[in-house]
């Protein structure tokens, strides 16, 4: 079998392991090829914590000036929080420089249009062309534009969320939050904002240096230490979030992970009980957003994985809410991207205003089981795996925009290749775990016997 | 054909055409893995090209596990004579030097400071061209690029090797034209450090390049005018990076470059007699000084790397080159206008005389420059052809260390390529205007042929 490759560009952005493929010249290059995509305009920048960031960021900065770009540069700082600051300066497009979720040797660039959003699929494959013509716009050296260090950025990411959902209200006590900021670029803002609503802040994990304490993503089994905090301390919930606090997750007051599927669901709880109109989740978002969605007697709609995918359909939809089953909150009243500070701050609300701990909201809720595994997979052969987990299921209801999505009697299931690693994932979900682990496990050896011929 | 010039200098080359950020990645890398990845100083000079450069020197230079100094705007021998404060293994200066605003250029220095030799730039150039370079993986990269003010500490150094009593006694009127360049950060501090009463013009990093960063008389005429306004004792000119030093006199009349080298050398050699180091294209006014002190000149190819290492090597009082670069050893082998300035100063304060007065008993030459744009795929076989055909002709003396220099009791003159530009440098010089002409005309009929 080949290699499989470190690097990884794709209409998701650049991603590559330093000190391997992803190297200056390249990064530098895909800088000009988006100063050149964007017509030289100005550009907000941001990072995570990586140890990385800094190489990459002035290789970027090198590739953005000479193309003619001005450059705002908002150092460490969530992705987010570069998206909302595109919007707030009314900037051309904007660069995060965040591998997400990846281990701590990958980094990446992000690419965000002039109006916050990621790249769509369209915008990406002209970016591609772009870099891989090579003819980038190059400025003599009286036309450069300047590079522009801006602090204030997260302030002004705090005010607008506070701007629009408030404080929470006065209650009896002060709620109290255990945070774990995966010593990522929430570390940076998230007690913060926190302390600003008005709740009390226990946090770990929060020194900004990217050396991971935990693998990234913010997944039940990575958060065995703010399970225990929340315990220990007595707190009312956990928060989690990746490296660039895109993404959230939630451990309840009994100090257990509701599953980061879960975030969203909350998210969404609170938000329709102020406001009627249509969500939008990915088709690996579980079923039980259905349930909430009909509650309120709002239309839900599924969009293919990606962030660029649900933003576009919930902008097609005008959704008041939607979001990934990743821990990905979108609210597009404070930001059209995956913020893991506005879920924050809508689970917060919904905990305070309801008077409720989580743990009897969850209660209430329709309670699904998901299991989610992936395995690696050259990329030439993720069509093959499709092709024959379809025919295998071919008298099922089927969903193919995006992979392979099956609806079972009791469950379902979804196949599909990463748009960024060279692996397969699989997502089952059920009304029980042992149901959900099963489904899982059936698809898994179908896929691996597979890739195994 | 569009201007790109790689060579011992370093690279060079005009910002949105041929001087990308890829190509300023790819010689940061190779630098960094020519210096086994270890301490480097960068500094930068003031064109609007800098930030561009810079950060695309910082990437390659951390992707190649460097662990990076930054020491921001700064006068290239500012960040010399930090590398060994900092025990750094190498530094890279951003500046296009004296070449206009649009050029920019990477210049070299090892772990003494000095540029790299012939030897060791063509080892730089393999790497590069191989295009293998070291990488340093998550957890070794740096994280943090830190920061260190070299002026200061050049400050420092100056004020300890000059007698900046003697200098401060005699409250000088300075007049100085930064050309709104790295010395803008130094001069005029250097000079209020000497009590002087400082007319400084063109001191804002900021702002563009008033006139050509290449301090020759044809550029003087602001300062001139200061002189003769504020009744200056002297006018000093600098170029972008802090190199090259040109002088006014209290008369306000600007002199040649070529006199910077030969006023700091008589200066010098009157006090401290020994051996001087300048290039073959410098004026014969070098040896006539010299002889008058009893002291020797050691005559290099032309470059300051060349300079730099013979002056170490015969332990030379001064050094320098007919460009306005003077190298005072107390300070540092390696051209240093500040240097050259607190010298120039010292003595004056010492001998109490007036510029002009010793300017007009310096040796008198006519020099005349001139150059002759080639293309660069050419220069070689043009020089090539001129160096046959003295060599047939077999009259005169000539040297081949350095293109070719043809000598005559009465005369010389020197034809060789630039080291910065596509083009071919003729120089000649002679007792007399005339005589100069012929040399330079004849030299350039051959070429041309």
């Amino acid at each position: 079998m080949r290699a499989i490759p470190t690097l990884k560009i794709s209409i998701s952005g650049v991603r590559g392991v330093i000190g391997d493929s992803l190297t200056p010249t390249l990064l530098t290059r895909f800088a000009q090829a988006f100063g050149t995509y964007v017509g030289s305009g100005t550009i907000v920048i941001g990072r995570d914590t990586r140890t990385s960031g800094e190489m990459v960021r002035q290789a970027v900065v090198a590739g953005l000036l000479s193309s003619g770009c001005r450059v705002i540069d908002l150092d460490v700082c969530p992705v987010p929080t570069v998206q909302l600051m595109v919007r707030h300066r009314r900037a051309q497009g904007g660069i995060a420089i965040t591998a997400s979720h990846n281990p701590a040797e990958w980094n990446a660039l992000k690419f965000v249009g002039s109006d916050g959003l990621f790249l769509g699929a369209g915008q990406a494959r002209e970016l591609l062309d772009i870099y891989h013509q090579g003819e980038y716009t190059k400025v003599a050296g009286a036309e450069m534009r300047t590079f522009e260090p801006l602090t204030g950025a997260l302030d002004v990411h705090i005010t607008t969320i506070l701007g629009t959902l408030g404080p929470l209200p006065p209650g009896k006590r002060k709620l109290r939050v255990a945070l774990d900021a995966c010593n990522g670029a929430g570390s940076v803002v998230a007690p913060r904002l926190l302390t600003a609503l008005g709740a009390e802040v226990i946090p770990i994990n929060t020194t900004p240096n990217g050396i991971f304490p935990r693998p990234a993503e913010p997944v039940a089994e990575n958060l065995s230490d703010l399970c225990q905090t929340v315990k220990r301390q007595g707190a009312d919930l956990g928060f989690a979030q990746d490296m660039d606090a895109d993404r959230l997750a939630v451990v309840s007051d009994q100090g257990e992970p509701i599953g980061e599927d879960y975030t969203l669901v909350l998210a969404t709880q609170y938000v329709l009980g102020k406001e009627r109109g249509p969500v939008v989740a990915n088709l690996s978002t579980t079923h039980a957003l259905e349930g909430v969605a009909q509650a309120f007697g709002c239309p839900l709609f599924r969009s293919k994985i990606g962030e660029a995918n649900v933003t576009e359909r919930m902008q097609r939809e005008g959704a008041v809410i939607g979001g990934e089953g990743n821990g990905g909150v979108i609210y597009p009243r404070i930001n059209f991207a995956r913020d893991s500070l506005v879920g924050m701050a809508l689970i917060l609300h919904l905990l305070a205003e309801s008077g409720r701990s989580i743990s009897e909201m969850l209660a209430e809720l329709p309670r699904y089981y998901m299991v989610k595994e992936k395995l690696e997979c050259p990329s030439h052969k993720i069509g093959e795996v499709l092709k024959l987990i379809r025919r295998e299921y071919a008298e099922h209801q089927i969903d193919l925009r995006d992979g392979v999505k099956v609806a079972l009697a009791d469950g379902w299931f979804h196949v599909r290749g990463s748009n960024t690693e060279p692996i397969i994932r699989v997502v089952a979900e059920a009304e029980t775990a042992e149901r959900a682990k099963q489904i899982s496990a059936t698809v898994f050896e179908q896929v691996r016997a597979i890739l195994s011929q | 054909m569009k201007p790109l010039k790689i060579g011992i200098s370093g690279v060079r080359g005009i910002v949105g055409e041929t001087f990308t950020p890829e190509l300023v990645v790819g010689f940061a890398q190779a630098f960094g893995t020519y210096l086994d990845s270890g301490r480097i100083l960068v500094c930068r000079d003031t064109r609007p090209s800098g930030p561009m450069v810079r950060s695309a020197v910082l990437a390659g230079l951390i992707a190649a596990g460097c662990e990076v100094i930054d020491l921001g705007i700064c006068p290239t021998p500012s960040m010399q004579l930090a590398v060994k404060w900092l025990g750094a293994q190498g530094g890279v200066s951003i500046t296009g030097g004296h070449n206009p605003a649009p050029w920019n250029a990477l210049k070299f220095a090892r772990s003494d400071g000095l540029y790299l030799n012939t030897v060791q730039a063509e080892e730089l150039l393999d790497i590069y061209h191989q295009g293998e370079f070291a990488k340093a993986d998550w957890e070794r990269i740096q994280t943090k690029i830190e920061s260190e003010d070299a002026i200061s500490h050049h400050l420092e150094v100056l004020k300890g090797a000059f007698d900046t009593a003697a200098i401060r006694s005699r409250h000088f009127t300075v007049a100085v034209d930064c050309c709104n360049g790295a010395c803008s950060l130094l001069s005029p501090r250097w000079l209020a450090e000497l009590g002087c009463v400082v007319l400084a013009i063109n001191d804002d990093p900021s702002a563009p390049f008033p006139h050509s960063p290449e301090p020759k008389p044809e550029t003087m005429a602001q300062l001139r005018a200061v002189v003769k306004a504020g009744h200056a004792d002297i006018g000093f000119a600098h170029d972008a990076d802090g190199e090259r030093l040109g002088i006014v006199g209290e008369t306000g009349e600007p002199y040649s470059e070529e006199l910077t080298l030969a006023l700091a050398a008589e200066m010098r050699l009157s006090e401290n007699s020994g051996t001087v180091v300048t290039n073959i294209s410098t004026s014969r006014a070098i040896d006539r000084i010299a002889a008058g002190h009893g002291a020797s000149v050691v005559r290099t190819p032309v470059g300051q790397a060349y300079i730099s290492e013979a002056m170490v090597e015969h332990q030379a009082v001064i050094g320098g080159e007919g460009n306005g670069g003077v190298a005072v050893p107390e300070i540092q082998p390696t051209h240093d206008s500040a240097a050259t300035l607190g010298l120039i100063l010292e003595s004056l304060a010492k001998s109490g005389r007036q510029v002009s007065d010793l300017i007009r008993r310096l040796p008198q030459y006519t020099m005349l420059k001139h150059y002759v744009p080639v293309e660069p795929n050419l220069i070689h076989s043009l020089l090539q052809g001129l160096r046959d055909e003295v060599e047939r002709e077999g009259a005169a003396e000539y040297d081949l260390s350095d293109g070719i220099k043809i000598s005559w009791p009465d005369g010389w003159v020197h034809v060789r390529a630039s080291n910065t530009e596509s083009m071919i440098r003729i120089i000649a010089e002679a007792e007399n205007a005339s005589r100069t002409r012929d040399l330079l005309d004849w030299a350039r009929d051959r070429l041309k042929k």
